[in-house]
């Protein structure tokens, strides 16, 4: 550390011994050159949204190692669901991942249904999809929002926040709750929906497909965006691969892989949507995919709405809360609005899971952080860092 | 100029006016900036406090007056105290030579722009002491960005003026002004429109204002050089920020917008309401724009302004030979 | 489905220890393989040549020890495969698979958090999400009276037993637990 200490030229209020930095950094500037700087982003920075923090070795713009520092936010929610019982358990899953929480709602709810082989009715079954992928949305803008802002744009997210709370009030109707979203139930839904409910959203629809418009002239075709996103962190087929990279980031290398067409879960098999894969692996790349795919969720709500059918939201025998879960193992995969947000789920016959395993898509995103932002400019390493959309309390769990 | 006590007496009452203005200034643009964002963003902006949040702005800065002055742990106190004071400093001394009216001009002095310019470099030094007393990582990275960012943008600022003071003859500001008619299409900006692109463009980079704010980027180094100032440092520094922008906006009004000349009856108005157009265009840019990279903002200068600012000048110099 | 029976019989000549089919539509999952720790990083490094990614690795704590899962997948042909190292209680080992999948450690590094694994040949040996200076216990280890056996977690799916010393792990002699075997079987 000693060589990071500024020199004090007046030599005022010295007073060495008592700090000795922690320990991340002493780990990391153990092999720092001489004449670099080893910076600290976060937790407490505007940047890193949320308390990721990632220790950089600059040569001085340049970032010549990062290395994020996990764990601000760890709740332990694998522990928890292994000490309550499934029904107890559903509310934390809309606290992993507080911006597309019906995506965990369902990876949880999938599992357990999976592993019980219970069924779920159709109804519900369109309710989950149209709420999945209205929350999709909501987390699309968010992040568009938030990125533009790492880019110095302080003005969309704005924007994006009046749609996004157009998305909250629709949500709010059946699920109560503005944020951390727990709507589903085993064999169904919690609620069903109103004619208010359908009456927005089927408004909401035409009018996002405008204001998306707007986006587009307004940010997306801006050249100092364009400049500052094209050509920047450009991941390949290969580095999602070794990563286990999900998501927009792997659909902007060119792979227009997608669980919900891959796996189908649900009745995402019914529906006719595109998956959006761009022709530019590089950060404008993954933003144009996000920007895609906003249009294929409102498409796929669209045919939803329409085609809802009457019927029950919740099958009858339900399960209960000392519910028992039969003894087994696996694995639930869904899309959510980062990658693939997959519960592992076992079962030794007990009223409590045995083991849960939550695999967050923003884990294995920001592990090739390190990689991609090597040899950058410390604004592209945020421009990336932007560009992966992780929330950090997925990321901890 | 030879110093009287009636000269005496007149700088320091300008002076004191100055002070006046910059601190008026501010919490005006503060007013303005707000209500120009939330207009922008779709919000209400300020409405709390005050007819339509209009003093919100002053309770802000009794909020900053009545801080606790923190200092972090290892600053170096002097430079740490020292550099908030001389960023204001000066800006005091740049308001002297401005005509704000056919006779409103605190010092009139035959080499005006010459003052301003000279003193408006010792603004960055500021920016340096804070980054590097406060002993902060980001603060550092910032005053390096500072510091390049203002010599780099000095250059074509002072060759767009230079464009227009080959035309005028003179660099004295009242002698320019009145060089330039009453009307609109009697004034610099139509004879020199490329200069007075490169000097608006490089005033943004120069006041360090989005999007080319990047000696305290937020998303990158929280806030740049004065990341660990708060209270009244912090205020100082806010306070030079506006009162650059105020200035280089009177220069640009003065060079290229026929300073206090205008359609109807010529007076300071005029000057104010040019000033304060060239702000609100500032202002409007910041909030719609995303912010360059660094080496984008050397890139645009280096490579742009600075080669079209030298043509520019050369084609001035060519015509003016010619006509005469 | 014949590359699922190339990696079938793949996992069988590298000598897994037992490969089973899975109904997918049950399990999440199409084929497992439990492996010896040798042959971990052979077998994974085929997969990654096929066009295989890591995507999640989790620890399942049993009577016999920790049963590492690795989860793969391909982004062109999805069929979710996993492979399964037993680690000892008393030799908590695992070769690191950061020389194949470099996002393995991430996921290693967590693991090792949580239960205390040793995965050797992990770059960077340092706790991911706790605390450095985290000083309990591993917090996701359970009580030794509440740990079940493998054999009635139902892990195995359609189990091909190909080493004789799993036998008794997949399939226990009946008085020991009647309906754990028909469970794992089912």
């Amino acid at each position: 550390m000693s060589g990071l200490n500024f020199i004090n030229p007046f030599g005022v209020r010295e007073d060495p011994g008592t700090f000795t930095g922690d320990f991340y950094t002493e780990n990391f500037s153990r092999k720092a050159k001489p004449g670099t700087v080893i910076l600290n982003l976060g937790p407490q920075h505007p940047s890193t949204h949320g308390v990721l923090r990632i220790v950089v070795e600059l040569d001085g713009e340049y970032v010549i190692r990062a290395e994020p520092v996990l764990g601000y936010l760890h709740r332990m929610h694998e522990k928890m669901g292994e000490v309550k019982t499934p029904w107890q358990f559903i509310p934390n899953m809309g606290r992993v991942d507080y911006l597309h929480p019906i995506a965990w709602n369902w990876a949880y709810v999938g599992a357990v249904e999976r592993l019980g082989g219970i069924e779920v009715p159709e109804r519900a079954e369109y309710l989950r999809v149209i709420s999945c992928e209205l929350n999709r949305i909501a987390s699309h803008l968010m992040w568009w929002g938030a990125f533009v802002m790492d880019l110095g744009g302080v003005t969309p997210i704005l924007y994006a926040f009046e749609e996004r709370e157009k998305i909250n009030d629709i949500l709010q109707i059946v699920t109560g709750s503005r944020l951390t979203l727990s709507y589903f139930r085993f064999g169904g839904v919690s609620t069903d929906v109103d004619e208010r409910f359908l009456r927005l959203t089927k408004e909401f629809v035409p009018y996002l497909r405008e204001r998306l418009k707007m986006y587009k002239a307004l940010v997306t075709d801006n050249i100092i965006l364009r400049r500052r996103l094209e050509g920047v962190g450009p991941m390949g087929v290969d580095i999602c691969q070794r990563y286990g990279a999900t998501g927009p980031i792997l659909r902007a290398a060119g792979v227009a892989s997608d669980t919900r067409r891959d796996i189908p879960y649900g009745i995402y098999k019914k529906f006719d949507f595109d998956i959006p894969s761009g022709p530019t692996n590089d950060s404008f790349g993954r933003y144009l995919v996000r920007l895609a795919e906003v249009e294929e969720s409102l498409t796929i709500v669209e045919q939803a709405i329409k085609e809802l059918p009457a019927g029950a939201i919740r099958i009858d025998k339900a399960p209960k809360a000392n519910y028992k879960l039969p003894a087994g193992e696996t694995y639930f995969a869904v899309e959510g609005a980062r990658g693939q947000v997959g519960c592992h789920l076992v079962s030794d016959g007990g009223t409590r899971p045995y083991r849960i395993k939550l695999r967050a898509p923003g884990f294995s995103n920001l592990s090739l952080f390190a990689e991609a932002a090597k040899g950058t400019l410390l604004a592209d390493a945020i421009a990336i860092l932007g560009s992966l959309d992780l929330v950090i309390p997925e990321v901890d769990r | 100029m030879e110093l009287t006590i009636a000269n005496f007496v007149q700088i320091v009452i300008a002076c004191l006016l100055i002070i006046a203005l910059m601190v008026g200034n501010a919490v005006i643009m503060v007013y303005i900036e707000r209500k120009a964002a939330g207009f922008i963003q779709r919000r209400p902006g300020p409405y709390e406090v005050g007819p339509r949040g209009t003093i919100q702005a002053i309770c802000d800065s009794m909020k900053l007056l009545g801080k606790q002055l923190f200092i972090p742990g290892n600053v170096d106190w002097l430079l740490y105290f020292l550099a908030p004071v001389m960023a204001f400093l000066p800006v005091l001394l740049l308001f002297l030579p401005i005509p704000f009216g056919k006779y409103l001009v605190a010092l009139k002095v035959d080499d005006g722009i010459l003052l301003i310019l000279a003193f408006a470099g010792l603004g960055v030094i500021s920016n340096i002491l804070a980054g590097w007393a406060s002993n902060n990582k980001y603060g550092l990275l910032g005053a390096a960005r500072a510091v390049a960012q203002s010599v780099a943008y000095e250059i074509p600022m002072i060759m767009a003026l230079l464009a227009v003071v080959f035309m005028a003859g003179s660099l004295n500001l009242s002698e320019i002004v009145e060089r330039q008619g009453t009307w609109p299409w009697q004034w610099n900006i139509v004879f020199q429109p490329l200069a007075c692109f490169i000097y608006f463009v490089s005033l943004v980079g120069e006041t360090n204002r989005a999007p080319f704010d990047l000696p305290e980027a937020e998303s990158e180094l929280t806030a740049g050089f004065h990341t660990e100032y708060s209270g009244m440092g912090f205020a100082l520094f806010f306070l030079s920020e506006y009162a650059n922008m105020l200035l280089v906006s009177f220069v640009c009004a003065t060079f290229f917008l026929g300073g206090y000349k205008g359609p109807i009856l010529d007076g300071f108005w005029w000057t104010f309401i040019k000033a304060y157009a060239v702000m609100c265009l500032i202002v409007w840019l910041r909030w719609t724009f995303p912010r360059v990279r660094f080496d984008q903002l050397l890139n645009i200068n280096w490579k742009w302004l600075l080669p079209l600012s030298i043509l520019n000048l050369w084609v001035t110099a060519i015509v003016l030979k010619f006509i005469e | 489905m014949t590359a699922i029976e190339n990696l079938d019989s793949r996992f069988r000549e590298a000598g897994a220890l037992v490969v089973s089919r899975h109904d997918f539509k049950r399990d999440g999952l199409v084929l497992s393989a439990t492996i010896p720790a040798g042959i971990l990083t052979k077998l994974a490094r085929g997969l990654k040549d096929d066009g295989y990614a890591l995507l999640d690795l989790s620890v399942l704590e049993a009577k016999e020890g920790f049963l590492v899962t690795y989860h793969f997948d391909s982004f062109r042909e999805p069929g979710r495969l996993a492979l399964r190292v037993l680690a000892t209680e008393e030799m908590p080992e695992v070769p690191s698979l950061y020389g194949i999948f470099e996002g393995a450690e991430w996921h290693e590094r967590e693991s090792a958090d949580f239960y205390g694994l040793i995965f050797f040949g992990n770059p960077n040996p340092v706790p991911l999400i706790l605390p450095a200076d985290f000083d309990g216990p591993p917090p996701l280890r359970k009580d030794p009276k509440d740990l079940a056996a493998l054999s009635a977690l139902g892990l195995f799916g359609q189990a091909d037993v190909l080493d004789p010393s799993w036998e008794a792990l997949v399939n226990p002699p009946a008085p020991d637990k009647p309906g754990a075997g028909d469970g794992a079987g089912a």
